[in-house]
């Protein structure tokens, strides 16, 4: 029997229960096993929903009923706003980290914020920010903006030509073939699913 | 006692060229007077005993002396063309693990109180051998060539270098085809300066006289007429506070100025 296919995760001051691909009974097995095995813990505890990419409406309601009547614990179902609530939002005004150098080769800045490199980003680095990222020089790396679900996060940059760019979980990576410095900043965002690079202002 | 200074040649990428500088720079120092020892710290692949012409020679080698099995001075090979040039080799039947960074912090300590410089010649890569090269270390020149994959390494290690807390490396472009770079076909020296924003220590041209001369053991820096030796003898002069113009490649004489502001500026 494979274990791991239910997981309780915390968020917000809640629980939320993940189900993971696999076998509807066995999940339903595992539920109950891990349940039982803490009932005290569960009686108290705010559970805000289940969350299962592979499972059925169905399969969901059954196991909302477990939980509800053989268990008789609470279970609150607001999922989706908590989860709202986790996503960075600001993107207009919000934290920032500056920082003041060239990021190299093999290195990593993540932040839980926007963040602006007064720098290069050479290729093979990787900038990862749960919202905006400018980067006041050339980009020539990865650059992953809205990491956590925010769509509306952008990327700029004083010379855009990064090895691949991703706002959310949307990849884009630059045309093939050598590419010359455009002259101005531009800026990427996500409209309709897709990523699309504009002059820094509309009139350039 | 020495000025004592313990510079590592360095690149990440194998084969662009560190043995060679790191055999020639030290000659190079030498023949301005100075006591120098050229340390191999690629355990198991050694090659600087080999371009030095110096293998015949070997009895004991680093990880003898690392282990105390015999004296540094046991250790040391003394280069009889050049008065105050050594080579501490590397052993050739162990391998990177032989040595730990601690034991080469060590070794660098005892070598500053005899010589005024200490070269250590890096392997290749990024693993226990880098990371044992540079314990120690003072500085560090970076060797690249002119080509993309080398360049990628050397802004990797740049990096690393950074976290390791050896700042400001300086930059050795070595192997540059002129002729290339005037048909586009070869990154240009304003280019790599460009991506990998350290100062730029000097440039060597792509010569065959550095084929011969390594396969005879003897290091180009002290022959007249190679341009790849005049090369060199710049860079010597460089690392000693000289003014010396970047080799025109095109007419082998005078300027490149923007290069030159990056050079001086400080």
């Amino acid at each position: 029997m494979r274990e791991g296919l239910v997981s309780f995760k915390g968020i917000n001051g809640g629980i939320y229960i993940n189900i993971k691909d696999g076998e509807f009974n066995t999940i339903l097995k595992e539920l109950e096993n891990k349940l039982e095995k803490s009932i005290d813990f569960f009686k108290d505890a705010k559970i805000i929903g289940i969350k299962g990419d592979s499972i059925t409406k169905e399969e969901k309601n059954e196991l909302l009923n477990v939980i509800k009547y053989k268990y008789e614990l609470n279970i609150t179902e607001d999922l989706e706003s908590h989860f709202k609530e986790d996503i960075f939002e600001g993107i207009e005004e919000g934290m920032t980290r500056f920082i003041n150098s060239t990021i190299r080769s093999g290195q990593v800045v993540e932040y839980e914020g926007n963040i602006v490199i007064i720098g290069d980003v050479n290729p093979g680095a990787l900038i990862k920010a749960r919202g905006n990222i400018v980067i006041l020089g050339s980009l020539k790396g990865v650059a992953h903006a809205g990491v956590d679900g925010n769509t509306q996060a952008f990327i700029a940059a004083y010379d855009l030509r990064p090895t691949q760019l991703r706002i959310c979980s949307i990849i884009s990576r630059k045309p093939d073939g050598n590419m010359d410095f455009i002259g101005i900043p531009e800026v990427a965002r996500v409209y309709n699913k897709e990523i699309i690079i504009e002059p820094y202002l509309p009139r350039k | 006692m020495g000025i004592g200074k313990a510079i590592v040649i360095t690149s990440g990428k194998g084969g662009v060229g560190k043995t060679t500088t790191t055999a020639n720079i030290g000659t190079g120092l030498a023949m301005h007077g100075y006591n120098v020892v050229v340390v191999d710290t690629d355990i198991g692949l050694r090659n600087l005993d080999v371009v030095m012409g110096l293998e015949n020679r070997i009895v004991y080698d680093i990880v003898d002396v690392v282990d105390g099995n015999c004296r540094l001075k046991q250790g040391l090979i003394r280069d009889k063309r050049f008065d105050g040039l050594y080579l501490l080799p590397a052993a050739q039947t162990k391998d990177k693990t032989a040595i730990k960074p601690e034991q080469m912090v060590e070794l660098v300590s005892k070598l500053k109180e005899e010589f005024d410089y200490i070269i250590i010649d890096s392997p290749a890569g990024i693993e226990q051998g880098f990371k044992n090269s540079i314990a120690g270390a003072d500085e560090a020149y970076i060797v690249t060539t002119p080509e993309i994959s080398a360049v990628r390494d050397a802004d990797r290690v740049i990096g690393l270098l950074e976290a390791y807390g050896i700042s400001n490396p300086k930059l050795i472009i070595n192997r540059i085809r002129y002729d290339m770079v005037k048909r586009g076909d070869m990154m240009n020296v304003e280019d790599i300066v460009d991506i990998l924003a350290i100062d730029l220590l000097g440039i060597i041209p792509d010569d065959e006289a550095i084929v011969i001369s390594t396969n005879k053991g003897e290091p180009v820096v002290a022959e007249e007429k190679p341009l790849s030796a005049k090369a060199y003898r710049n860079i010597c002069n460089r690392i000693l506070g000289k003014e010396v113009e970047l080799l025109d490649l095109e007419n082998n004489e005078g300027k490149l100025s923007k290069i030159l502001k990056l050079l001086f500026s400080k």
